[in-house]
This record gives C-alpha cells, structure tokens and sequence, in this order.
C-alpha cells in the first residue's frame, strides 16, 4: 500500500499515536537489534555519529587505554556545566569577589558543592589529562599516522593547565593571589620578552583588578573557546587517523592470497586520502560501536561523576583569608602543578622556570618527528621502545619528584622540611 | 559490566540525596522554628500570634554602609531572639543581647532603647566574626583562615594552647570600640588606653612605627597591626619574640599578663584608618613627623635610676644583675664615657657609633641629664683580679667565652667584636695597636677605652692572656715596611675624583658603592667589610695605617694586599683622600639624624 492511499488517521486515533510520533520523530529508528540498524543508528544519530560504526576491540580493552582520554572529556563536560553555574554568582572585583565565595560556601543553595565540584574535577583534570599523555607515550601511540594528533595533545596539556592557573585566581583569597603572583613571575624570568609577558597577562606590574578580570576573561571565554576547538581536531583526527592504536596484526591470509577478489567502490569515502575505519564486511577484529563502545563510554561517565561528587561531598575547596597584599604567606606557593617549576626556579630562575620547561615542551612537540621506528606500537612497555619509554619515564619522575619535594618538603623561606 | 554500572549510578544517587538533604535542611531553619514556637507561647497579643504562626524561616540580614566596607551580617538569621527582651533568660543562639546603661542603652516607658542600633551597626562591627556565614563554624570564625573570629569568644584551632585561654573575654572587643571612640581616655576602653600608654612606657615607640604615635625603624611597622595579625599572634609576638623570626633581637619585655592583655588590644585596635578617621586625617598623621612627646619621669636624688628602670633600659641593656642580652653592659658606664659622650649618644645613638642599633628615645631633655648623670656615677670598678676574671667580667659580653667575637650581643653590634681565635690577624699587628685598642677604645665602635678603669700593666697582662688563651700564637716580628707617616698625595680635586674611580672600581665588591661597608660580598666575609663613612673611626686611624692595609692588606680578614693588583702608592694615595673627604669631620650633620 502506498503512501497516498493510507487513510489519514483522525479523531482519537491522533491522540493514541501522539507519544510514539513524538518519539518516532526524534528518535529515527527502533533500538537496533541487526547489524545493520546498529551501523544505522551510529551513522544517523547526530550525537553518535562522532563515533565510527565499528571499533576494533583493542580500543575497548580497559587495561589498553586506561579511560584516561574519555575521564579527561567527561571532567571537561563538568567543569562546563558547573562553572556556567558558576558564572551566575561570581563577579570579577577585587572588592566583591571574595564575599562572592563566602556566599557561594554559605548561603546559596548548591553553591558549596557546585565549587567543590568545579575545584577538584579542575584538579583531576590537569593530572588526568597528563596521565593520558603519559599513556600515549608508553604505548607508542603517536607514531605515524598520529604524530599531528600527539602534538594537538601536547597543545591542549598546556591550555588546560593554563585553564587550571586562570582559574586559581579568581576566588580572590590569600591562597589564589599569591600563588597567581609567584606562577605570573615565573613567567616574568622569560629572556627578552619575559617582562612584557608578565606584563600584558596581569595588566600592571602586580596582581590585581586588571590581572583579576583578564583571568576571569580568559578563564571563562577564551581558553574553553579554543580547547573545544581543540578537542573537536583531536577527536576529528582519531578518525581521520584510522581509529585507536593497536599492534599491528599479521596480514589476513586470505586476503593475501587473492582468492577473494576485492571489488572496487567508490562511495564517499573513496574521495578520502589516508587511511579510514573500514566499513563492511572485510574479516577484521572489529565490533559495532552500539552498544559496545557506548556501553563502556556510558561506564567511564558514571565512574568519573560519581568519584567526582564523593570526593566533592567530603572535601571541601579551599577558600583562606581574604587578600593582604601587605601580609604574603611564607612560603608563597604556586597551584601544585607549577610547583615543579617554582622548585626548579628555587635553584636557577632561568633555567627552572624557562629553559628547562621549554625544552621538555619542546621535546614534546618533535617527539613524533624524532623517533621514527614502527615498531612496539600499541603495546604498554613494549620491548622495542625500551629507550624511548626510559628517557620518557626518567623525565616523568623527576618532574613528579619536583612537585613533590615542592608541595611537600618546602617550608619557610623556602627551607627543606619535613612533612613528617 | 552491567553490575559495576549500575553500582556507580547507585553511588550518583546516594550522594545526591545527600547533597539534596544537606542544602535544604539547615541548622538556622531549626533556630528560627523553635523561636517562633517559643515566641508564640511567651506572647500575649493575640496578632503577634497569628503573626509568627504565619512565619517561615528565611534568612535574615543587616546591611550595614556607615562604618567602612559594607558588611552583610546575617548573624540574626540564628541570634534571632536578640532583641527581643523577652528571651533574657534563654540560652544561645536564642537570647537576648544585653543591654547596659555603660553602653548608652536607655530605660524609658518600660522599654529599653538602644544606643547601638543593630539596623545600623549589624553585629560584627563590634564582635567580629564573618556575618555573611550561615554555619557557626564559618560565621564565629573558628575556621582558621577568618582573620578576625568573634572577639574574645572564639579561639581558633591552630592557635598555640598555652595562649588561648588568654585570649577570650570581653574587653578584646575593646579593639573594636576603639575605631570610633579615639579619644585617648575613653572610659569604654581602659584596655586601648593603659595599652597606649604601654606602648611608649615600655619603649616601643622607639623601635617601632605607628603613623601619627611614632616613628621607629627598626621594628616591624604596627600601623595597620590589628588588621594584618590575629590576637594570638599578636600575643606570641610579645611574650615570645622569637618565636616567629630566628634572627628578630626584639627584647622579652616580661610584662604582666594584664601588661600582655592591653597592649595586645591596644594593637588589635591599630588598623590604618579607623571608622572615626577622615582620609584626609589619615594621609596627615602617615606624613606628619610625629615629636614624640614623653612625660618627664621622676625627679629627685635617686631619679636617674628610677628611669633606668622605668624606661626599659635593661630589657636591652645590663646594668649589675639585670641583663637584656641585647646591648653592652652599663655598670661601669662612669669609668668609660664622661657625660657629654653620653648626653650626645643618647640624643643620637648615631652620632658616636654610627651602626648602632639603639633607638633615638624622645625622652625630654631633662631625662637625658639625669640618666647621663646617674650612668657617669657608676664608677666603681670590679674587684681588682687576675686578667681571666677581668676578661670575664669585662671583656666576654662581647668577644665571647671562647675568644671568637660571638659573645652573647656580638650579634647586635656593628663593626662586629674582634676574632681573637684569628691568628693571622692577632700575630700581624703591633703590640703597640693592640694595647692602644684596649686603652683608648676603637673610636665610632662599641669598644670601649678601658684605660680609666686598667692600668697600663693590666692592659697588658690582658693582652697577654688573650694572646695565650685564645690566640695561642707568639706576636710576629713585623719587617719594617716602606709606608709614608703622612699621605704623601696632596688633596685635590683631581685626587679625589681618581680615588673614586679606582675606589669604584676595585673596593665596592665588599666596601659597598656607598663605602658604608655593605657590599654585595659583605654578608659572607667575617670580620664584615669597614663602613669607611664611619667618621669617628676613620678620623682616628693614620694614613700610615690606611696605607699598611690597603697595600699590604689586612691578615686574618678578607681585605687583599692590593700592591699585588697593581695599586701604586698614587693610587692608594687618591683612594685616602677620597675617604677622607667623605669623612670630612666627626660628628657633622651626615649622622645627626638616621
């Protein structure tokens, strides 16, 4: 029967199918039950569609990835949400900025808890987001043809701990303004343009009005602009890149041998240049997205905001004196991330904080570029990328045992103590 | 999978009930409910009764705008009941506050009015505390970051033990009083008052800054004390001075606890600008040259003691058996400076030892004679001894028991005393110098001439003594050194400017481009480098002397043979008229004041 001769139903019958046509017309299909209405939906749902219709199964293995990527997304989703909620209460002033926060801790309802939330899941973000990096490194992972996503990675590391460092200042107490104070002269060591940096990020030559709105700024409109943007290309060129590393699989025989002979097609995808997730009926070691993937996505999230409001109902965010500009704690320490460097400043103010750190982004950046073998790729440790894992390795550790010595070993003026 | 799933989305729920509950039901809802209950059943009028029937809890708040920031105090969102006379009787937070006539509070047609208007004052301006906080933790201030917790209620939990039962009461509110009530004999703060009269009784006037009280230097300024420091610090610092700063030589005054309470108040109430201040009042006091004024001290025969005492003296100084530990010893003060010495130094401890740490005290004129007077009385000399007993007596404050110029004040006095343990230095000089040096003194240095009080062989068993006990080295023979008794370098302009020059480019690593010793390799060299704008000292050496040292260098210090890096004696010639032009004469205007 066609289309022109069904009956248009009325009367009742129209308030009897309202809720399935409303549903029908946002979602397009049925929950798929074939594989072809599986492939269907990843493909036609808008919000799906970032995924491929099939990933291979070492993208799926936890021990593999760790989630690290996904919990890096998923923080990013909450501070998002938390800190537009935020923004509602806050007010960039030196003079009201603080009673913005003793409100938020008192007398505004979820208010305690949204920056609480906003606070640690800022925090976990930075070391997550490293901690993925360091997964990406010690499975070879940005090795051709993902050296451009590796450096897109080492990009969004940098603008998310810069994220963190805007962040830290705006509560406007004893705690953000020296901490902004110490990590802005940090900057200031930089040769030639150090003091002018300084200069445009705080817009004086001390922290205050202006450095407190040029962070909020920052903080809240032009770094999450480009990290979004980021994230999309970093995402984008996952795709584009031909999936998730994996090891590299011995060729399939009966492919090789040619018994099958492969017809040519040319859809869409024919026009793409470089590798792409394969879709068909090719023998790989691949399962559909729905509901695999999503299932393990869906994990991740839940995980990720449940520890998130744990650690949140039991800890709550800092918040110390207001600002005394006459009055600086002793020691005045930078957010722990920077600490490594305020360590390494404490022994050479260039080199600690400029040229050391430069070099290790730099060294970040040509990693892809420098090291060129193919071998040992997908695999954590793997044995053919023992130097490549013990350089990154070393310089790790040493980084995490500044932090360390700097959070917790240094007391007054500076002086070794014990935390003990 | 599916479990763990599920397991986590059981964890989001739970927490979020928890979050649900903890935000919805509060502590002040349940304040307020009972408040209206007991408010129903105490009242008489049948509409104030349908009145708080009809009452929900919300958050109550006074926005107070006259007394500096606007405060947001939403302390009667708890202390609902207080000021409503019926709830005297109750217990906290439902209770009346006080009301007294001391306060202004007035009974009039059986109803007491009063005189601090909570609608205009709000609660903190008096009690301190955090008014926008809803939770008695974060609100009476018991966190520890709050600067400034209820005042005399509330002692926070990092607070040193033994302190904080000190710190509670009502007159540290007093502080608060203070920032409209200014006047200096305010019956509402005797706390404030005996504190300020404290402040200058005990003599930290002299070393400490308070923009329009006074203006010392040497001490942290306490201008805006009360605002930077809490009371338990405030405390500390006074009954413990070292207890934040290692290196701090602010002396242990100890005072009376009630001493202690009032000047801890007194400062609590120094915060800038206060309520009762204009700006324009407060620029002036922070610019004007405060004369500090004294009120003469006793008069009559024993007078000069009695301000010994009374001023504080020996909370630096030692005199018999009271000792400071921070400055020299003035029982025999009489048999080693005569009175215009002391009338000069007092008036300007810088004007005889320009490195001096002493403060100028503004004591009147008059105190000054009789202190002078009294100090030129002490001339009774220690019994006579042998050398080591003298040397124990006399010489030990300073060079220390072992010789090594660490004695117990050595830390406080600048040029620092000698290293006799330095044999290089010990063994190259003259016997001559030395035995000079304990006779006359080292002039514009704290060593004093003990040649009234020792006789010549007594100088000279000391030295002995010294050189055997700590020196443990014979003297050497000196070989005769070609050196000019007078500079042969006539001054002139040319002289000086080359001087100068070379002084600038050879001396200023440790001498300091202004030659007052402090260069930047200073701190590292022991003995220091000479301040050489040090007129009384430099006036007293020779030329020959300046020029032994600056050729042949000094043994035992840092100071070079710079014959060897090519100074000739024209050079050394310039540099010794360029010192001494900078030191044109003892006691001119340069130091008079510092």
């Amino acid at each position: 029967m066609s289309d022109a001769t069904k009956e248009t139903p009325g009367g009742l019958a129209v308030l009897r199918e309202l809720p399935s046509n409303v549903w029908n017309s946002i979602f397009r299909g049925p929950l798929p039950s074939t594989d072809l209405e599986r492939s269907s939906t990843s493909f036609t749902n808008f919000f799906l569609h970032i995924h491929p219709v099939k990933v291979n199964r070492n993208t799926l293995r936890p021990a593999y990835t760790l989630g690290l990527g996904l919990i890096s997304l998923f923080l990013f989703l909450i501070l998002v949400v938390t800190g537009v909620l935020l923004m509602f209460y806050y007010v960039p002033s030196t003079t009201q900025a603080y009673d913005r926060m003793l409100d938020l801790r008192g007398t505004v309802a979820f208010g305690i808890f949204l920056r609480n939330m906003h606070r640690w899941s800022a925090h976990g973000m930075v070391a997550i987001v490293f901690l993925h990096m360091c997964r990406v490194f010690l499975t070879g992972a940005y090795k051709k043809p993902r050296e451009f996503n590796w450096v897109l990675g080492v990009v969004l590391l940098l603008v998310t701990l810069f994220l963190s460092f805007t962040g830290y200042l705006l509560p406007w107490d004893q705690l953000a303004f020296w901490a902004i104070t110490v990590g802005t002269s940090i900057a200031g060591y930089a040769p030639l343009i150090g003091k002018q940096m300084q200069f445009v990020l705080l817009g004086d030559t001390t922290v205050g009005q202006e450095a407190l709105l040029r962070f909020y700024v920052l903080h809240v409109a032009v770094l999450p602009a480009v990290l979004v943007l980021l994230i999309a290309v970093h995402f984008w060129r996952i795709r584009k890149d031909g999936g998730l590393s994996r090891p590299e699989k011995p060729a399939d025989p009966v492919a090789a041998t040619g018994i099958v002979k492969m017809r040519k097609v040319y859809g869409l995808q024919g026009f793409v240049r470089g590798p792409f997730t394969k879709v068909g009926n090719v023998p790989d070691d691949s399962v559909y997205s729905w509901p695999n993937l999503l299932m393990s996505e869906l994990f991740v999230f839940v995980l990720t905001v449940s520890v998130i409001l744990v650690v949140s109902l039991m800890f709550n965010a800092p918040l110390e004196q207001p600002v005394n500009v006459m009055h600086p704690p002793n020691p005045a320490k930078a957010p722990w991330y920077f600490l490594g460097l305020q360590e390494m400043v404490s022994y050479s103010a260039f080199w600690g904080g400029i040229g050391i750190p430069g070099i290790m982004v730099g060294l970040l950046l040509v990693t892809p570029y420098i090291d060129r073998g193919t071998k040992g790729v997908g695999k954590w440790f793997a044995k053919e990328r023992l130097m490549a894992n013990t350089i990154f390795l070393t310089l790790v550790t040493l980084n995490i045992i500044f932090i360390v010595i700097g959070t917790f070993f240094r007391g007054p003026n500076w002086t070794l103590v014990s935390p003990f | 999978m599916r479990l763990a799933l599920a397991i986590a989305a059981f964890v989001v729920l739970i927490v979020h009930g928890v979050v649900f509950y903890d935000q919805f039901f509060h502590r002040w809802e349940r304040h307020q409910t009972a408040y209206f209950e007991q408010a129903r059943s105490l009242s008489k009028n049948e509409r104030e009764r349908a009145e708080l029937e009809a009452r929900a809890p919300r958050i109550e708040q006074v926005i107070v705008t006259s007394f500096g920031d606007t405060r947001v105090d939403r302390c009667t969102t708890c202390h609902l009941a207080a000021d409503d006379p019926r709830f005297t009787g109750h217990g906290e937070p439902l209770k009346t506050h006080p009301y007294s006539t001391a306060m202004g509070d007035v009974f009039r047609d059986g109803r007491w009015e009063r005189r601090h208007k909570f609608s205009d004052f709000g609660c903190t301006v008096c009690h301190d505390g955090q008014g926008r906080g809803l939770e008695t933790k974060y609100s009476h201030g018991e966190d520890e970051f709050w600067p400034d917790p209820l005042a005399g209620y509330v002692t926070q939990a990092n607070w040193r033990k033994d302190f904080a039962p000190k710190l509670k009461g009502v007159e540290y509110m007093e502080s608060n009083c203070a920032q409209c009530h200014t006047a200096t004999d305010f019956a509402g703060t005797p706390n404030v008052n005996r504190g300020r009269k404290l402040f200058y009784a005990m003599n930290c006037y002299g070393c400490h800054k308070i923009d329009g009280m006074s203006e010392g230097t040497l001490g942290p300024d306490l201008t805006e004390a009360g605002k930077k420091f809490k009371i338990d610090y405030l405390w500390e610092s006074i009954v413990e001075p070292r207890a934040n700063l290692d290196t701090s030589f602010m002396p242990k005054f100890n005072l009376s606890e009630a001493d202690v309470r009032s000047l801890v108040i007194f400062l609590k109430s120094r915060r800038g600008v206060n309520f009762a201040e204009t700006s324009l009042d407060r620029y002036k006091a922070h610019v004007e040259n405060v004369a500090v004024v004294i009120p003469p001290g006793t008069a009559g025969e024993k007078a000069g003691e009695q301000l010994l005492a009374d001023r504080a003296c020996t909370a630096c100084h030692k005199l018999h058996d009271k000792d400071g530990g921070i400055a020299p010893d003035l029982s025999y003060e009489g048999l080693i400076r005569d009175n215009d010495w002391l009338t000069d130094h007092f008036q300007n401890p810088r004007s005889r030892i320009p490195d001096s740490i002493m403060p100028a005290f503004r004591f009147p004129r008059d105190d000054f004679q009789r202190l002078s007077a009294y100090l030129v009385s002490l001339k009774t000399p220690p019994a006579a001894a042998g050398a080591e007993t003298t040397y124990h007596d006399l010489c030990m404050r300073c060079h220390g028991e072992k010789g090594d110029g660490n004695g117990k004040v050595a830390w406080y006095i600048d040029p620092s005393p000698r290293d006799f343990t330095k044999a290089a230095f010990m063994t190259s000089k003259p016997r001559e110098r030395l035995v000079t040096s304990i006779k006359n003194g080292v002039a514009g240095t704290s060593m004093p001439p003990w040649g009234r009080m020792l006789k010549d062989e007594q100088a000279g068993a000391m030295l002995d003594y010294v050189l055997q006990t700590f020196t443990r080295e014979p003297l050497k023979e000196l070989k005769p050194r070609n050196l000019p008794e007078k500079n042969p370098v006539a001054g002139s302009k040319e002289s000086t400017a080359h001087g100068e020059q070379v002084f600038l480019e050879r001396c200023t690593g440790c001498h300091g481009r202004k030659a007052d010793g402090k260069g930047p390799n200073s701190l590292d060299i022991l003995p220091h480098p000479r301040n050489l704008r040090n007129s009384w000292f430099v006036d007293s050496v020779t030329d020959r002397r300046l020029f032994e040292s600056i050729l042949y260098g000094v043994q035992g210090t840092a100071m070079p043979s710079w014959i060897d890096y090519g100074l000739t004696q024209k050079d050394v010639g310039d540099i010794i008229n360029f010192i001494r032009n900078i030191n044109q004469k003892s006691g001119s205007p340069q130091y008079a004041r510092n």
